[in-house]
C-alpha cells in the first residue's frame, strides 16, 4: 500500500480503533500495533511507538465525551491513570529482565477466562461482582 | 463501606489496579484497559460502565508517560499517527456515545468477546 490508498485505510482503520477505544476504553493497541506491524510492515518498536501517538488523543476525545454525558469520573480516573502510569514505567524496565513469551501465555490464559466469564455474565443477567465468601 | 467513587480520596483497590494494570502494560505491550476494565468490575465492584468509562481516562495518564519512555526513541512515523488519529477521534466520540447508552450486559458480552480474541491474539504471537 503506497500513497493516498495507505492513507485512506489508515483513517478507515483509525475509525474502527476509536469506536473500540470509546465504546470499550481500551487504548486501541491491540488493535494497532498487529496492524501496523503484519500490514503496514512496521517494525515492532516503530509499531509500539507510533500506536502511543494514537492512543492519546483517541483517549482525550473519548474521555471527554463521555465527562459531557455524565458517564464515570474523569478526574478520578486522571488520578487513578498516574498510578498506572508508573506501574508502566516499573512493568517497562522488568520486562527487559523477564521471559516476555512465557508471562504473555500466562496472561493470555487470564484473558480468555475473564472474557468467558464475562460472556457467560452477559447472557444469564447477572451481577458479576458477586461476592464469594 | 463507605461510597468512595465521587472521593477526593483515592480507594486502596483502585491504587492497586492502577499500579498493576500500568506493570502489566509496561511489562507485556498490551493495553492497561485490557487489566484495568476486568479488575474494577470483578473486584472493586464497579458498575460496567462506569469501570469503561475509568479505564479510558486513566490511558491518558499511562500514555503520556508510555510517550514520555518510548517516544523520545524516534521510531514514531508521525505520517501515519496522524491518519490513523484522524479517524480515532471521529471513532472515539462515536464509541462513546455508545458506551453511554448500552445495555450493560450488551456490554459485557462484546467486551467479554473482545477478551477471547484478544487471549487468542496473544496465544497466537506468544
Amino acid at each position: 500500500m503506497t500513497g493516498p490508498t495507505l492513507y485512506v485505510v489508515l483513517v478507515a482503520f483509525g475509525v474502527v480503533v476509536g469506536v473500540t477505544s470509546g465504546l470499550l476504553g481500551v487504548g486501541g493497541g491491540t488493535l494497532i500495533v498487529p496492524f501496523l506491524t503484519l500490514a503496514v510492515g512496521f517494525s515492532q518498536h516503530s509499531a509500539e511507538a507510533t500506536s502511543l501517538l494514537v492512543i492519546l488523543p483517541t483517549a482525550v476525545v473519548g474521555s471527554l465525551a463521555l465527562r459531557r454525558r455524565g458517564v464515570g469520573d474523569l478526574g478520578l480516573a486522571l488520578r487513578f491513570g498516574v498510578f498506572g502510569a508508573i506501574g508502566s514505567v516499573v512493568g517497562a524496565l522488568l520486562a527487559l529482565a523477564l521471559p516476555a513469551s512465557t508471562l504473555r501465555l500466562v496472561f493470555a490464559v487470564f484473558v480468555l477466562v475473564v472474557g468467558l466469564r464475562l460472556v457467560r455474565d452477559g447472557l444469564r443477567g447477572e451481577r458479576s461482582d458477586e461476592v464469594r465468601s | 463501606m463507605r461510597e468512595r467513587l465521587h472521593s477526593l480520596e483515592l480507594d486502596p483497590k483502585l491504587l492497586a489496579i492502577g499500579l498493576g494494570g500500568g506493570l502489566l502494560s509496561g511489562l507485556l505491550g498490551v493495553g492497561g484497559g485490557i487489566v484495568m476494565v476486568p479488575l474494577l468490575v470483578l473486584w472493586a465492584a464497579y458498575s460496567q460502565r462506569d469501570a469503561h468509562a475509568i479505564s479510558l481516562g486513566a490511558i491518558i495518564p499511562i500514555s503520556i508517560a508510555g510517550i514520555a519512555t518510548y517516544g523520545v526513541a524516534g521510531e514514531v512515523r508521525y505520517g501515519t499517527a496522524l491518519g490513523l488519529a484522524a479517524g480515532s477521534i471521529v471513532g472515539a466520540r462515536i464509541g462513546a456515545g455508545w458506551l453511554a447508552r448500552i445495555d450493560e450486559r450488551l456490554l459485557k458480552i462484546v467486551f467479554g468477546l473482545f477478551l477471547v480474541g484478544v487471549a487468542v491474539l496473544l496465544g497466537v504471537r506468544g
